[in-house]
């Protein structure tokens, strides 16, 4: 029996969340990491150099026949050029959330785009304990789902000088929960409404974005779903779902750093909830990739393109209805 | 100190919760029942209580204090005719479905004994988490998500005289949200719909809400409603501060855990109110005894009857209209 064949792939942008993906990727049993392309040429030495790959170009990657895909993790203003790049070049693509931070823009794509072999990393989509969540909802034990409260609170607020180019929390942060609310309620929301504050940090309030809000959608028959997102918790990394039903409710709750529990004259306490994403998502990012391997040999993503467009336009209408004081309808 | 004693307004589901209460009472001696239905006897007999016509307890001036427990469209007038009388009044909630009518009778009882039935102020697990809050344990309150999911639809009946859902059921979110937050609502939005069962709809009414409530200083609070609930009475509290989260979560009926192949499960929450807010409403006639002896000044008074429900009117209004409403005190 021959080995099975691995995919070479190159990895666009060293930076954090390209660590995490190169990683999993040189990991990989169907996969190989074939190249590194970063503009920063010490980011790209280092990890190349990590997991014995080549610093390569996006222009060489793509023209090379013997690469099978590619990984987006470059800044986000690159994203859609890339996705659009390497589709020319027939390449199966996994890239990294938003598609782009412009509706109008990522939507003009959508002759090229549809019809891609691109996986869009909305990394909730196959965290272990969401998936058990929504399986148990799929299995029809609890009837029918009738409203979702969401909450997705970051530990502390990112610097000033990501705020500045990050689109703002509802394209950055909450886009996230928009896709798992499509995802878990099989239902386009046809209303959204949303609070947004600065209490967080000042400086975020200075650069025009919100650090808190909360957000509400409505889809055509009538259920409903409430975001909560915080850029600042004060106990952790704080990613919980619960999903109501007919008959009954399923909680997906927050991770623990350890499952030790201790209990004194004061009361009980446990441990804190697993720190920021790379920890808690851990398993997501390897099941992301598990899924590109499946791309890569010819099966459809389970979330491309149009979900990207889709979470996208759902936060344009929030920061919409923040700035209104009134609900958007879609 | 000696007994006060009280009268019973209404012997239907509440007034049987706080009559109980008050029959057994070190500090009150429940002497009489108003209530016109047949079935108040079996109650005044069980309770050691006489049934009487409600003149004659307004004109007895032995009996110092009331349990308003009758229908809601009876609240105001029983509470108005029992300050007249110079009783201490208990009322349940809420004071009225009118707003105007409740501002219009507000003066009469500024400073009054009067407290107001927000059972959830006095819950022994909601008063630790706003003591906790209190404490600066997790910092400065941001925002506040407070879970209010009854466990069964009342009967049809009921809908019509309710006042709706967010006047009848909201009413206690939006009381529990003013109290914790200490600070008014600017701006109101609901969302709702008809999800649990088409006959409230067919009414004019909805079973299913979120409502977002922001202030002044931009601080949030999501109130989640629906009423019906599979799993029991769904009722807790996150309060999110600047430096940490404190929650007060569901009771469940008894603390036994079992561990087996297919995983582990514990007992259900609590069934409905009677069984989840017991230690509130005995907790409440407590503080209602120190009220009618002169010893406390009300912690749930009309004003903020009249202000949760102007807050109920406004979810009304924001829900039928599809639109965020300004808050100033009136819902515009």
């Amino acid at each position: 029996m021959s080995a099975q064949r691995r995919y070479n792939v190159v990895l666009l942008g060293a930076g954090r969340i390209g660590r995490i993906h190169a990683a999993n990727a040189a990991r990989h049993a169907r996969i190989a990491l074939a190249g590194v392309v970063d503009p920063i040429a010490a980011s790209a030495r280092s990890l190349a150099d990590e997991w014995q790959a080549p610093v390569t170009s996006l222009e060489a990657a793509l023209a090379d026949p013997a690469i099978d895909g590619v990984i987006i993790a470059s800044s986000t203003d690159t994203h859609l050029e890339y996705c659009l790049r390497a589709t020319a070049a027939g390449k199966a693509i996994f890239c990294e959330k938003p598609i782009d931070q412009d509706l109008a823009r990522a939507r003009s794509a959508a002759t090229a785009l549809s019809g891609a072999r691109l996986l869009l990393a909305f990394n909730r989509r196959f965290d272990p304990n969401f998936r058990a969540l929504k399986a148990r909802l799929d299995s029809g034990a609890l009837g029918t789902l009738e409203s979702l409260q969401i909450t997705s609170n970051d530990p502390s607020p990112p610097p000033p000088s990501y705020v500045a180019v990050s689109g703002g929390l509802f394209k950055d942060m909450a886009i996230h929960d928009f896709d798992t609310a499509r995802w878990l309620l099989g239902e386009e929301p046809v209303q959204v409404y949303a609070v947004g504050s600065c209490l967080v940090d000042p400086q975020i309030g200075k650069l025009g974005d919100v650090d808190t809000a909360r957000t509400v959608l409505k889809t055509a028959s009538g259920r409903l779903c409430v975001i909560s997102n915080s850029r600042r918790s004060g106990f952790g990394y704080d990613q919980r779902i619960e999903a109501y039903a007919s008959q009954g409710m399923a909680r997906a709750d927050n991770v623990v750093a350890s499952t030790v529990q201790v209990w004194g004259e004061a009361g009980a306490a446990a441990d804190r909830f697993q720190n920021f994403f790379l920890d808690r998502y851990a398993a997501a990012y390897r099941h992301e990739m598990d899924h590109f391997a499946d791309v890569l040999a010819g099966a459809p993503a389970s979330v491309g393109y149009a979900d990207g467009v889709a979470a996208l336009a759902l936060a344009e209408a929030a920061a919409e209805s923040v700035r209104s004081g009134q609900p958007v309808i879609l | 100190m000696d007994r006060i004693d009280v009268a019973l307004i209404g012997a239907g589901r509440m007034g049987q919760v706080h009559g109980r209460n008050a029959a057994r009472h070190p500090g009150l001696r429940l002497r009489a029942i108003v209530d016109p239905r047949p079935a108040a006897s079996g109650i005044a007999e069980e309770l050691g209580a006489e049934i009487a016509a409600l003149d004659a307890v307004l004109a007895d001036r032995s009996i110092a204090a009331v349990l308003i427990c009758s229908t809601t469209d009876l609240h105001l007038t029983h509470a108005l005719a029992a300050r007249e009388a110079g009783k201490a009044i208990f009322c349940e909630k809420p004071v009225d479905l009118d707003l105007g009518k409740a501002r219009a009778a507000a003066p009469r009882f500024e400073g009054a004994p009067f407290v107001l039935g927000f059972n959830r102020r006095f819950d022994p697990h909601y008063v630790a988490l706003k003591a906790s809050v209190a404490s600066g344990a997790v910092g400065a309150i941001e925002s506040l998500h407070l879970v209010n999911h009854d466990p069964a639809a009342p009967p049809p009946g009921f809908i019509p005289t309710s006042g709706g859902l967010f006047r009848d059921f909201t009413i206690h979110d939006l009381d529990l949200a003013r109290w914790l937050l200490e600070e008014e609502p600017a701006t109101i939005y609901a969302a709702a719909s008809c999800l649990v069962d088409p006959e409230i709809g067919r009414q004019g009414d909805v079973d299913t809400a979120r409502v977002v409530l922001t202030t002044a200083s931009g601080r949030m609070c999501v109130i989640s409603n629906t009423r019906r609930s599979a799993y029991g009475y769904d009722q807790r509290i996150e309060a999110y501060g600047s430096k940490g989260l404190a929650v007060a979560g569901n009771v469940e009926q008894d603390t036994v855990r079992t561990l087996t192949e297919s995983g582990s499960a514990g007992a259900p929450i609590e069934p409905g109110f009677a069984a989840r807010y017991v230690a509130a409403y005995r907790a409440q006639l407590d503080h209602f005894v120190e009220v009618a002896q002169g010893r406390a000044a009300s912690l749930s008074t009309f004003a903020d009857g009249v202000a949760a429900l102007a807050l109920a009117e406004a979810c009304d209004l924001s829900a039928r209209e599809g639109r965020a409403i300004r808050f100033q005190g009136n819902p515009t």
